[in-house]
């Protein structure tokens, strides 16, 4: 078993709106080891962005708040240091990759200026040197050119290509934890398996670990080895890639994995689909969150949570009746 | 159920669609984006055709000038035997009855100032069809049967949900019992349990109005899975096409191929042997010489740099009507 680099135990976020406090996410508890490649997945809204920005302490101000629970990574808990002490630690140790390739980076600055930025932030180099190590990383992240590249503009790239820059800041101080939110999602899928090959090369060259967010059970059994799974702001059922996938225990899992067309799908045949809607997070149900769309629902899942039992010593979920189902 | 004798209710024929790029201090058309570069296909009455391609490959510009939305360069759009490629303004009324449209973004594609019941009872209007009490009982019956509640009529579109949104795009697009409905990657803005209801409300409408759909998606299996037969695009031009299952076992073109192999399966088990192709999809404004998939194409010789092939007739497993354009199929 190898080390734990990143555990968060019962984090609860909430957000100040128009309508009064929102609980974004509820006891959500993960971990990380080291050199492994985690995958929250989970639709529109259930809580899995939130997750990425708590830890990286990055939640729009001053809406968002950490109101409980621990993120422990290398000895100390990110939900108490200071903020100047959280960014030293940003972008050095965790790094963190977002969906849009172009809102991530600023498009009034060259891909040198936003690429060295980081270098010398955080480490004591020289500027020859830091410019010298940025060619090294965008040849590595497999930019044609990459001396040329550095003296132009975002809006010079292609989407993929953009996307390669943003890997190569987020890698360039060789983080130990990467972030990923949703980083192929904008992508076509020629360039999603590009892309997705380079980040596992990287990861099992530089031995980092990866936090990968996606809602594509397709992306995630390709490369993660740990899943979670969440529903409106809950984890539902986390495990190994092959608990989850082989033996799914959460009806919301096992709706999940049945309504997604595959290429062995027979053509115009009914899919399965989960009827309903996730419930809004400003009225949320008493019980399980996943109730009123739940096959499987009996009366007594209306009044308290389910309690998160193990299914096995890898795979947790919470439901009253994954044991019948 | 697919009328395979009956003559096709759409036929295309070399359709071309160049954009002008306008340059320089005086705004001169000195270069063309061809979007849609010499595309031919057809559509039989109940049949679904998937096009699917990558961003940039002209999917949606086709779908557009079907709909008539744009004018085409050149070329031959027939539907039910007449060309309806070069009509204007008031001729083309009664086709537009007849050829409807889902968008990708349904936030987007609906006014968000009238309530769902002005949004359904508007195309009876432009078409002047039925007074008020009937077209409201239309849209009250629309309403049914792509599963919203009768109340939603009074709801104006921010108050939906995404996947209740698309339904009531899909209620606007049948509303005047079209023959033909081009979805232009109608469920990729959708969560996948949205994304399944959709396509299954699709399917069944199909069923039972007979449609016909011209369904464009980037999405090979979302294709795979509501198709009939599948033509892949790139860079302007069909490279293959044929039957869902024939394509899937067998598909011919690199492209068609890498492009298959680079889906993520959702299977833990499953080991990929992936075709992964390099690089991006050239500019329409510059294609590279002779084939245009080229640079990127994992299996490439000498000769694809200079002669762009030709789609032609390959053979397929079950004798069915399978196009390829690859010069390595040609000898």
């Amino acid at each position: 078993m190898s080390e734990i680099l990143l555990e968060v135990n019962n984090l609860i976020t909430e957000f100040e709106t128009d309508e009064g406090r929102v609980r974004a996410i509820s006891d959500v508890s993960l971990s990380v080891n080291e050199g492994e490649t985690l995958g929250i997945v989970g639709e529109s809204g259930c809580g899995k962005s939130v997750t990425a920005l708590s830890i990286m302490r990055l939640l729009p101000q001053p809406m968002g708040q950490i109101v409980g629970g621990r993120i422990a990574f290398g000895g100390q808990d990110l939900t108490q240091v200071p903020i100047t002490k959280m960014q030293k630690i940003r972008g050095d140790q965790i790094s963190m990759v977002f969906q849009e390739p172009m809102t991530a980076l600023n498009p009034v600055h060259t891909i040198g200026k936003q690429l060295t930025e980081v270098l010398l932030l955080h480490k004591d180099i020289s500027a020859q040197e830091a410019i010298r190590q940025s060619v090294a990383i965008l040849d590595r992240v497999g930019i044609p050119s990459p001396d040329i590249r550095m003296t132009e503009y975002p809006h010079q790239l292609s989407g993929g290509m953009r996307q390669r820059v943003v890997i190569a800041i987020a890698l360039a101080c060789k983080p130990k934890l990467l972030i990923a939110d949703e980083p192929t999602t904008a992508l076509d899928v020629t360039i999603q398996a590009q892309i997705l090959e380079l980040i596992k090369e990287l990861q099992a060259e530089m031995g980092m670990s990866v936090l990968l967010i996606t809602h594509d059970l397709g992306v995630i059994a390709e490369t993660c080895e740990q899943v979670v799974v969440m529903y409106a702001g809950k984890v539902a059922e986390k495990g190994s890639v092959f608990d989850i996938f082989d033996r799914p225990s959460h009806p919301y899992t096992q709706g999940l994995l049945a309504s997604i067309p595959t290429l062995e799908t027979e053509p115009k045949s009914k899919l399965n689909t989960i009827e309903g809607m996730v419930p809004s997070l400003m009225d949320l149900p008493e019980g399980c969150r996943f109730e009123n769309r739940c096959p499987h629902r009996k009366d007594d899942c209306t009044n308290s949570p389910p309690p998160i039992e193990k299914v096995s010593e890898s795979h947790e979920v919470s439901c009253f009746r994954w044991n019948e189902l | 159920m697919i009328d395979q004798n009956s003559p096709p209710i759409l036929e295309v024929n070399n359709l071309k669609m160049h954009f002008p790029v306008k340059e320089g201090i005086l705004l001169r058309a000195s270069k063309f984006n061809k979007a849609v570069d010499g595309v031919s296909f057809h559509i039989q009455p109940g049949e679904t055709l998937g096009l699917v391609g990558e961003s940039g490959c002209g999917k949606s510009t086709l779908g557009r000038c079907i709909a008539r939305l744009y004018e085409p360069t050149e070329g031959n759009i027939k539907f039910e035997g007449n060309n309806i490629s070069q009509l204007k303004g008031r001729a083309l009324l009664p086709y537009r009855k007849h050829i409807q449209m889902i968008f990708q973004d349904p936030m987007e594609s609906l006014n968000s100032r009238h309530t769902v019941g002005d949004i359904l009872e508007e195309p009876f209007i432009i078409q002047n069809i039925g007074d008020r009490a009937s077209r409201q009982k239309r849209v009250m019956e629309l309403l049914e049967i792509v599963g919203l509640p009768a109340r939603s009529i009074s709801r104006y579109p921010f108050e939906f949900s995404g996947g209740q949104r698309q339904r009531i795009c899909v209620a606007r697009a049948i509303a005047l019992n079209p023959k033909l409905i081009i979805c232009d990657e109608p469920v990729s803005a959708l969560d996948v349990s949205i994304q399944s209801q959709i396509l299954n409300l699709l399917n069944d409408l199909q069923k039972e109005f007979n449609l016909s759909y011209l369904f464009i998606a980037h999405d090979l299996a979302v294709v795979k899975h509501i198709s009939d037969r599948i033509a892949i695009m790139y860079l302007g031009k069909i490279v293959e096409s044929g039957l869902g299952q024939e394509i899937y076992h067998n598909p011919q073109h690199p492209y068609t191929k890498s492009l298959m192999s680079a889906i993520p399966v959702p299977d833990p088990h499953h080991k990929s042997e992936r075709q992964l192709i390099t690089g991006d999809v050239p500019s329409a404004i510059n294609p590279p010489a002779g084939c245009a998939f080229h640079p990127r194409c994992p299996v490439v010789q000498d000769k694809c740099k200079q002669k762009a092939p030709t789609l032609r007739e390959v053979p397929s497993k079950e004798g069915d009507a399978h196009e390829a354009s690859c010069l390595l199929l040609e000898d």
